[in-house]
């Protein structure tokens, strides 16, 4: 944005202002547009959502206001701004208004470091993933107040589930991009993928192959370990089903929600939204290279940036139209895929979310970390490191290597655990219901 | 696989194949695959349920549902198409029948003998609270009550969910256009019902309220039969011309009626003086020319009253029976009196003066029938007024 904008500025305009008031105008130009796009985003999510599940269930969806029904989230949206807003009489009335804030306002400070397409970045912090998910979780703290103000027990049981499960599942999905960090070797968002050029045999390792922007880390044992437990940690994170448990409408009504009406409801409705394109855009960029696809890289090759300030602003253009269309339409395929596993599974039951949390996802994301350091260590390290064994492949025998070794070792992995887990499972089951039996004095 | 279970019934549950579960998650999997054919078939169109994908929905407001004959949202009440009769008789049984109590009904009355006619005055269904249970339709006997398809019934104004017998009436020919076979099986039997019930059914009693004409054309009708029948004796005093033009012939059934009332009074009041107990002497031997007159003036009235009743249904019934059942309906009557007077203190009528009693009677006959046609005025001007 930057480099545009003085290109813009003072190269073709020459007005000569200082770098600090370009930086300025780009960064105010950048939130408006976010704040702008945030909410758009989630209109339309809801929109798509309400119409995929019901192609899921033989039904058609929302098709009346407008065409398709594409308004429909606007009448919603005008709906919700008209509803009265009411405060319970026994509610902490400031910790009540404060709780959706706190709860907002995360989400829009997570879009600080996404990615939308090359060169557009809000900002590029060197931490960005850090910084991503340290925000995402000050949501959770939101969501104690909410329930805890609103003086419910459907609302605070709502909240410590919410918590609970907020809290367990941040150590599988930070886990599983730690071998994302440990084979990229960077924190930085933009430099994860930038790192996922070139083909799909290898990140950018391999020398001399061409960049197609296919070089995604799904396309590796590791990040496909690490994206199946993301994303179902992320699953848990967004509340989508089937870790939906604090807002089990069967259960506890709406959960923390329980006491909210009108635009405060919205509120918590648009930072849920919001979280959830933020998971499906952030595993897009970690696992699904972002806006790297067929194309972008060659196009930005000729664009305005720090490493080519000679270029045509034209091309900035293109390679951030196709770089935005490639980001979205993972993104929203992610989304698909949340409402497609919404369409097919039912609610967990806490205890079983923490195991599957605890028993399972963890001990996998640990086997892959180890995984990515063997992955490291056969792709990149030498005799400096002291693992001259390497040394002497060719780059093409070393991807090879790697690539067998951590299939083998993660395909085992998930095969020993997940039966272990399943056979834990069952045993557990049958302890229930012999429990049962016994409490009911039934005979076995 | 079979499971057994406890009563002996056993399942079949089909469950993929073995091999693929070997590897943990893959049922998972296997249910996402249920999910991606019902979403890529969900394009389909699907409107013969040939399988268990595609879409049903009907665009409901564009597109007008296809209802079942034996749908059934609100109940309706049907009147015959020529006749303009209702079917119902008041029979009480839907009121009785209806669980949650929002029947309500009052039976016709004969205007002037004040007996229950089979006929319905006013019916009234709360559809407010009407379950569409349909138990109203199974259990009438007269299958006068039906349950309607249409189900477009919100309103702004709760009051009008109190529907009256106007708005609850139906021709026929609207239930057989929406269940042609459910009233094919029924017909017959309620078109035999309603021809028994509209011959007890006197005057236009019966027609639906809002068939003005066809009122009209019936009044005619009767009014027509009645100057058809011989002129009565210019004698008769308290019964008005019987011969009155067309346009008193709506008057004229009233106040037949009420002349027949007196007559059939004064006979019995005639006939009670005549047959008080043995205490009182022979009433001809004594009849002073007071009583003599009253009697004959009661006869005249009698014979008149019966040649106009024998008149009436002259379109449809043979004179005989009704004159029949008039004169037996009067004996039933006299002997009812003679039992009273029997039983009663003998001291209430005192024997020596049966002419007084003569008198009163045809006094009050007299005022009776007046006031029979007053009322008859009256409810006629209402209905012109309405
Ligand atoms: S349908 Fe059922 S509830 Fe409604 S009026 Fe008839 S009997 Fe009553
Ligand atoms: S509608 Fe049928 S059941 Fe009800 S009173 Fe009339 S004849 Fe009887």
């Amino acid at each position: 944005m930057y480099d545009i904008l003085d290109g813009l500025i003072n190269s073709t305009l020459g007005f000569g202002w200082p770098s600090w008031l370009i930086s300025l105008i780009g960064y105010v130009l950048v939130a408006t547009l976010l704040f702008a796009v945030a909410p758009f985003q989630m209109l339309f999510f809801t929109y798509y959502e309400r119409r995929a599940i019901a192609r899921m269930q033989d039904r058609i969806g929302p098709n009346r206001v407008g065409p398709e029904g594409i308004f429909q989230p606007i009448a919603d949206g005008v709906k919700m701004f008209t509803k009265e807003d009411i405060v319970p009489d026994a509610a902490d009335k400031r910790v009540h208004l404060l709780a959706p804030i706190v709860v907002v306002a995360p989400t829009m400070f997570m879009f600080a470091v996404l990615p939308w397409g090359p060169g557009m970045v809000p900002v590029d912090l060197n931490t960005g993933l850090l910084f991503f998910f340290a925000i995402s979780s000050i949501s959770a703290v939101g969501l104690m107040m909410a329930g805890w103000a609103s003086n419910n027990k459907f609302a605070l049981l709502g909240a410590m589930r919410a918590v609970a499960q907020m809290v367990s599942y941040e150590i599988p999905a930070v886990l599983s991009l730690l071998a994302i960090v440990m084979m990229t070797g960077t924190l930085s968002v933009v430099s994860l993928i930038n790192a996922q050029g070139g083909l799909f045999i290898s990140t950018n390792d391999v020398a001399g192959v061409p960049d197609l922007g296919l070089g995604w880390l799904i396309f590796t044992p590791v990040g496909l370990l690490a994206f199946m437990c993301f994303f179902i940690a992320a699953l848990a994170e967004g509340e989508r089903t089937p870790f939906d448990i604090p807002e089990a409408d069967s259960e506890i009504v709406a959960g923390y929600m329980t006491e909210y009406s009108g635009m405060k409801f919205g509120l918590f409705y648009l930072a849920q939204y919001i979280l959830n394109f933020l998971l499906c855009a952030i595993a897009a960029v970690i696992f699904f290279g972002g806006w790297q696809g067929p194309g972008v890289g060659w196009l930005y090759g000729m664009a305005i940036s720090p490493t080519n300030p000679d270029g045509s602003w034209i091309f900035n253009l293109l390679a951030g139209v196709l770089g935005v269309f490639y980001f979205l339409a993972k993104t929203y395929f992610f989304f698909f895929v949340m409402i497609w596993i919404r369409g097919a599974y039912p609610r967990l039951r806490v205890d079983q979310l923490m195991d599957f949390g605890w028993k399972f996802l963890i001990p996998l994301t640990l086997v892959n970390v180890f995984s990515a350091a063997i992955w490291v260590a056969v792709t990149s390290w030498g005799v400096a490191d002291g693992f001259g064994l390497v040394e002497g492949w060719s780059p093409m025998l070393r991807w090879g290597v790697a690539f067998v070794t951590t299939l083998v070792l993660n395909g085992a992995a998930y095969v020993i655990v997940a039966r272990i887990y399943n056979s834990a499972q069952a045993a557990r089951n049958r302890f229930d219901v012999d429990e049962l039996r016994e409490s009911l004095a039934l005979p076995r | 696989m079979t499971i057994t279970i406890q009563r002996g019934e056993v399942v079949e549950v089909a469950r993929g194949s073995q091999r693929r579960r070997a590897v943990p998650g893959m049922g998972l999997l296997d249910s996402l695959g249920v999910v991606w054919k019902h979403w890529r078939e969900s394009f389909r169109q699907n409107r013969d349920f040939s399988d268990i994908h595609g879409t049903f929905t009907e665009q409901y407001p564009d597109e007008r549902p296809n209802l079942p004959e034996a749908y059934r949202n609100m109940p309706i009440l049907l009147f015959d198409d020529e006749t303009g009769h209702e079917f119902c008789t008041s029979c009480f049984q839907c009121q009785r029948i209806c669980p949650p109590q929002v029947i309500h009904m009052t039976q016709a009355k004969d205007t002037t003998t004040g007996k229950a006619v089979p006929s319905v005055a006013e019916f009234i269904i709360e559809y407010d609270a009407c379950m569409s249970c349909g138990f109203c339709a199974e259990v009438c006997p007269f299958d006068a009550i039906k349950m309607d398809h249409h189900f477009e019934l919100s309103t702004s104004d709760h009051a009008s969910l109190t529907v009256h017998k106007q708005e609850l009436n139906r021709p026929v020919s609207y239930y057989q256009s929406i269940a042609p076979t459910l009233w094919e099986e029924a017909k017959a039997g309620a078109y035999k019902k309603l021809q028994g019930n509209i011959k007890r059914r006197p005057d236009v009693i019966g027609i639906a309220p809002h068939l003005v004409d066809r009122i009209a054309a019936r009044r005619a009708e009767l009014a027509a039969a009645a100057a058809a029948a011989p002129p009565p004796p210019p004698t008769a005093p308290a019964a008005p011309p019987a011969a009155a033009p067309p346009a008193e012939a709506r008057k004229l059934t009233p106040e037949e009626k009420a002349a027949k009332l007196a007559a059939i009074k004064a006979a019995n009041t005639a006939k009670q003086s005549g047959a008080t107990p043995a205490e009182t002497p022979p009433a001809a031997a004594e009849l002073s020319p007071a009583e003599a007159k009253a009697a004959k003036l009661a006869a005249i009235r009698a014979a008149n009253t019966a040649k106009q009743a024998g008149t009436v249904p002259a379109a449809e019934v043979p004179p005989a029976p009704v004159d029949e059942k008039a004169a037996k309906l009067a004996a039933i009557r006299a002997a009812n009196a003679a039992k009273q007077a029997g039983t009663a203190p003998a001291a209430e009528v005192p024997p020596a003066e049966p002419a007084p009693v003569d008198e009163k009677a045809a006094k009050l006959a007299a005022i009776r029938a007046a006031n029979a046609a007053k009322k008859a005025a009256a409810e006629d001007n209402e209905t012109e007024r309405n």
